[in-house]
């Protein structure tokens, strides 16, 4: 699953929420199935160059959130989905749908403006 | 890392002069245990000068640093022996091969790790037999790095260490800095230009300005914390509001997320470069 992870140091987000973020994706999408197993921290952390307490920090939190769990001796796993947050698909584009809002509310476009703009985009 | 551990090197209201010229003023902040600490500052901002202070190498007018539980500027041998310094330019060793020069350099350090070593020369691609003289800058670059690592110091001052590295074995080299500062529970202050290694490398940035440390956060809570700002026409700053830096209505806020400001036009999160060019504007 290595490759299917990717950061941005650049990017103004905080990498361990990229990191949160791009694991509930796999998760919610399905190609993070039930008891699949993570690499273990170090491993990401070397994979992806960033310092390890950031990776650590956000798989602590996907634990937290019922994403992921860890058993005591074993690696990090992907938690049953009835104890995960019910967290749809559809509210993960929530931030691109607000930074969407807030760019569309500065160029002065109404809601059924931008309504078409994704009809449109969409059917292409 | 608990933050609340002892301090590994600690300034506290340090001030430095050059003639008249004021180069660090009442300049405070500790690294612990577990710490990677990114110094962010434009040439001539005091990295340097900071780095030398700490290490007892230049004597500070007002102030305290404590470097390994002692004052800096009266270091003992067994203090010394447990920090790695790699300096801004190149060192001496003209005349040695690398293998003669790193038998020499590593008599001083009992804790010495041969194994380190002859990994990171290997994965350096430096050869024994080569002349010092005759290296490239990267090159030795890459030796000044093991000769300060491969005794995995205690607190490790790297100034500038990775400019003319090339990518695969500078992310290599991060991979390091991670080890010693995690699994040797080590200190690393580490100051670089290349903002997108310190991105990765760093658990916390200092960001020097004139002398002054105007940022001193974890990396993460920066990007969420500082904000650029842009206020609606003749909208003023409310109290509370720590400004970093102002051109007309376009603020650079450090605690956005904590006070509330009215008549914000647009709001942006920053990554260390753009921080650091707006800080400079």
């Amino acid at each position: 699953m290595l490759e299917l992870i990717k950061v941005n140091p650049s990017s103004g987000e905080p990498i361990y929420r990229q990191l949160h973020e791009q694991i509930v994706r796999l998760i919610v999408g399905g190609q993070l199935p039930v008891d699949q197993v993570l690499p273990s921290v170090r491993q990401l952390a070397e994979h992806l160059a960033v310092n390890p307490m950031t990776v650590s920090r956000a798989i602590q939190q996907l634990v937290e959130q019922g994403w992921l769990e860890r058993r005591r001796g074993q690696p990090t796993r992907v938690a049953n989905k009835q104890n995960a947050p019910t967290t749809s698909s559809l509210q993960l584009l929530a931030p691109q749908a607000n930074d969407l809002i807030s760019q569309a509310k500065q160029l002065g476009i109404s809601l059924d403006e931008l309504q078409v703009l994704i009809n449109q985009q969409w059917n292409k | 890392m608990d933050s609340s551990s002892e301090a590994i090197l600690e300034f506290n209201q340090v001030d430095k002069r050059f003639d008249d010229k004021a180069v660090l003023s009442q300049l405070s902040f500790s690294l612990s245990a577990g710490m990677v600490v990114g110094l962010l500052g434009q040439n001539g901002a005091g990295k340097s000068t900071l780095m030398r202070a700490a290490l007892g190498i230049l004597d500070i007018e007002a102030g305290e640093i404590i470097t390994l539980g002692e004052p800096a500027a009266k270091l003992s041998t067994e203090a010394k022996a447990k920090i790695g310094y790699v300096p801004q330019q190149p060192f001496g060793y003209e005349g040695f091969t690398v293998a003669s020069a790193l038998e020499l350099h590593s008599s001083f350090y009992p804790e010495w790790d041969k194994s380190l070593e002859l990994d990171w020369l290997s994965r350096f691609g430096l050869e024994a037999k080569q002349q010092v003289q005759k290296l490239s800058v990267g090159q030795r670059q890459s030796l000044a790095l093991i000769m300060a690592m491969a005794y995995r110091p205690q607190l490790l001052i790297l100034d500038e260490p990775v400019a003319s590295l090339d990518p695969i074995v500078r992310r290599q080299f991060m991979s390091d800095l991670f080890e010693l500062a995690l699994e040797s529970g080590s200190a690393v202050l580490f100051s670089s230009h290349i903002t997108s290694d310190l991105e990765r490398v760093a658990s916390h940035v200092a960001l020097i300005k004139q002398g002054e440390l105007v940022l001193f956060k974890e990396i993460d809570a920066m990007r969420e914390e500082v904000t650029l700002v842009q206020l609606a026409e003749n909208q003023p700053v409310p109290d509370g509001v720590r400004v970093l830096n102002r051109n007309q209505q376009q603020v650079l806020v450090d605690n956005a997320d904590q006070v509330e400001i009215a008549g914000v036009l647009n709001k942006t999160t920053l990554n260390l470069e753009q921080l650091f060019m707006e800080l400079h504007r």
